[in-house]
């Protein structure tokens, strides 16, 4: 039971991680491989806010938000400038450099070693300490960011998005102000993946740069794509698949050594077989493809 | 001291031209940023190490089985994934979004088979380098930067003096004119795929004599080589070449100020500001086709 309770935790944070990706990548068709930079921003500051200044949870999980918003900014700003595949180069250097940062700012981040001993979060007097708590907190979080996403994608602001993903200029010169469209949407998306990390540190109480990496990045798009670039719905059903489809092969009597290669491994390979044979994803309706190229 | 740094970054930058260049072939011919190219490095270098080492073959043979089976999975990746997603039209985005899987897929088949620590291809015990001006510098560096040299040579006769190489330059300029004019263009890129994963798995086997065969290795001089191209311009091997040495030689004297962890994330700073205020400047990466 307590082994199901903690696959629902983890869902409920890649759910969070997904959606807000699938803003960025699905509805403004902007592909970024630094969602994983953002998120292990919310977790640091919040796990150091914590650690260091002893501060309640909803305090850090307010400036980890609102940090997390102003890197997304920062994020969102070379995207005014360029376009899909430079764009991606961009984001992979902004993943790599964060990297960087929390691997060797080891007098403050801990470096390798990471930080440990997050203490157990409280908000009103609710203590949060049993898996059970974990899991309505994660799932509140959870159903906060599909809203957040649904009401962004459903509004005219939505709509901006996809005329941007779809042509560009022909949003521009509709009157449509593309600058701070694409801006807001890397803020908002920043925000939430900074309380899926948020939500990740105080749960498993110990942070280290890996979990923040290159292939974590990989892991969310290879969600967005499988439940379907564009759709909401989507990167829920994605994230319940990619994340408890692994704990099957637990099952089937796999080495534990093996554990962590054979996930990537199908991670990756679920990546490539969507794009070659479902690019739209399971529910998806976006194939990374401009309006212009599609006849 | 700056001797020392110089002949160091000279040794970096050859391999970040041998990947660079790899990869500048690749890019030019189809337009799509192929990172699974870090996985080719990886593959290259943990097959001569496997070969050199566990199985005890002579040298020059894990060399070369090192280089062939580079090649052949540069191939296998653009007949197996490449080429069916282009024949159904996929956009560049796609085929990056592909590479990214097949990356992920086979760094992880290796550090399953080989495991996550440094392994080193041992050619000769280690000692003390040649003196050089003051510098040392081992026979294996000489031969890096040699190899290095004599690669760029190799690749840019081989475009401008071959018809297979005409044909990839004349496909790096406008694809659809270039299948007009009666070139088979899917051959051409299937070459382009050999030649840019031979020149992969080159670079992986020296950076494993040099210094260490890590799963990581292959990304770490991937990014590198993807900056000298971007920094140098995609059509031209001397810029390549060019942007190479000045990364090189500026990640030496940088981890000689600031300390080597900084390196890294130094050279993507550059980078940063490069796409950002020159995202043409002086690559002309983004050129595209030739205006009608």
């Amino acid at each position: 039971m307590e082994y199901f309770l903690h696959i629902l935790i983890l869902v409920a944070i890649y759910v969070i991680l997904a959606t807000s990706l699938n803003l960025i990548a699905g509805y403004a068709g902007m592909l970024s491989i630094a969602h994983a930079a953002l998120y292990g921003m919310g977790a640091y500051v919040a796990a150091l806010m914590a650690l260091k200044l002893h501060s309640p949870f909803l305090v850090n999980l307010l400036f980890a938000v609102l940090l997390t918003g102003g890197l997304g900014l920062l994020l969102g700003i070379p995207a005014l400038r360029v376009r899909d595949d430079y764009f991606v180069v961009v984001t992979f250097g902004f993943q790599i450099i964060m990297f960087n940062v929390l691997n060797n700012w080891i007098s403050f981040t801990g470096g390798p070693m990471g930080l440990a001993g997050v203490p157990q979060p409280s908000i009103f007097g609710w203590s949060i300490s049993s898996r059970i708590d974990f899991l309505i907190l994660g799932f509140c979080l959870g159903c906060l960011s599909i809203v957040i996403c649904w009401r962004l994608g459903r509004s005219p602001f939505g709509r901006v998005l996809k005329a941007l993903r779809e042509d560009e200029v022909f949003a521009m010169a509709a009157g449509k102000n593309v600058a701070a469209s694409k801006l807001v949407v890397f803020l908002t998306a920043a925000s939430l993946a900074a309380t899926a990390g948020v939500m990740y540190a105080y749960y498993v109480s110990f942070i280290d740069p890996t979990s923040f990496g290159f292939t974590e990045s990989v892991l969310i798009i290879s969600i967005v794509i499988v439940g379907g670039a564009g759709n909401l719905w989507g990167s829920v059903l994605g994230a319940v698949l990619l994340i408890s489809l692994p704990e099957l092969l637990r099952f089937v009597g796999l080495p534990g050594v093996f554990a962590a290669n054979v996930r990537q491994i199908l991670y990756g390979a679920l990546l490539i077989l969507f794009v070659m044979w479902r690019p739209q994803g399971l529910l998806g309706e976006y194939r990374f493809q401009k309006a212009e190229a599609k006849e | 001291m700056t001797w020392q740094l110089l002949v160091n970054g000279a040794v970096s930058a050859s391999m970040y031209v041998l990947t660079g260049v790899g990869f500048a072939a690749i890019y030019s011919a189809l337009r799509f940023f192929h990172f699974a190219h870090a996985a080719v490095v990886m593959t290259g270098a943990y097959v001569a190490f496997a070969l050199f080492q566990p199985l005890g073959f002579p040298i020059w043979a894990a060399v070369a089985g090192g280089i062939v089976v580079s090649a052949c999975i540069g191939c296998g990746m653009e007949l197996v994934v490449y080429r069916p997603l282009r024949s159904k039209g996929a956009p560049s985005l796609v085929l990056l979004l592909a590479s990214l899987g097949m990356y992920v897929v086979l760094q992880n088949v290796i550090s399953m088979v080989f495991g996550d620590d440094a392994k080193s291809i041992r050619i000769t015990e280690v000692k003390e380098g040649l003196n050089l001006l003051g510098a040392r510098i081992t026979p294996i560096q000489i031969v890096s930067i040699a190899t290095g040299t004599v690669a760029l040579i190799g690749t840019g006769t081989l475009l401008r003096f071959t018809r297979q190489g005409k044909a990839m330059k004349a496909m790096a300029s406008d694809c659809e004119l270039s299948v007009a004019s009666g070139i088979d263009t899917t051959r051409v890129a299937l070459f382009a795929f050999a030649v840019g994963s031979a020149l992969a798995g080159v670079s992986g086997i020296l950076i494993g004599i040099d210094a260490a065969v890590t799963p990581m290795m292959g990304m770490n001089v991937l990014l590198m080589g993807v900056i000298a191209v971007i920094v140098g311009g995609v059509r031209s091997i001397i810029g390549i070449a060019a942007a190479a040495v000045v990364l090189g030689m500026a990640q030496q004297f940088g981890a000689w100020y600031m300390g080597p962890e900084w390196q890294e994330a130094a050279a993507f700073a550059v980078l940063l500001v490069f796409l950002l205020f020159f995202p043409r400047g002086f690559s002309r990466i983004k050129e595209g086709k030739a205006t009608v």
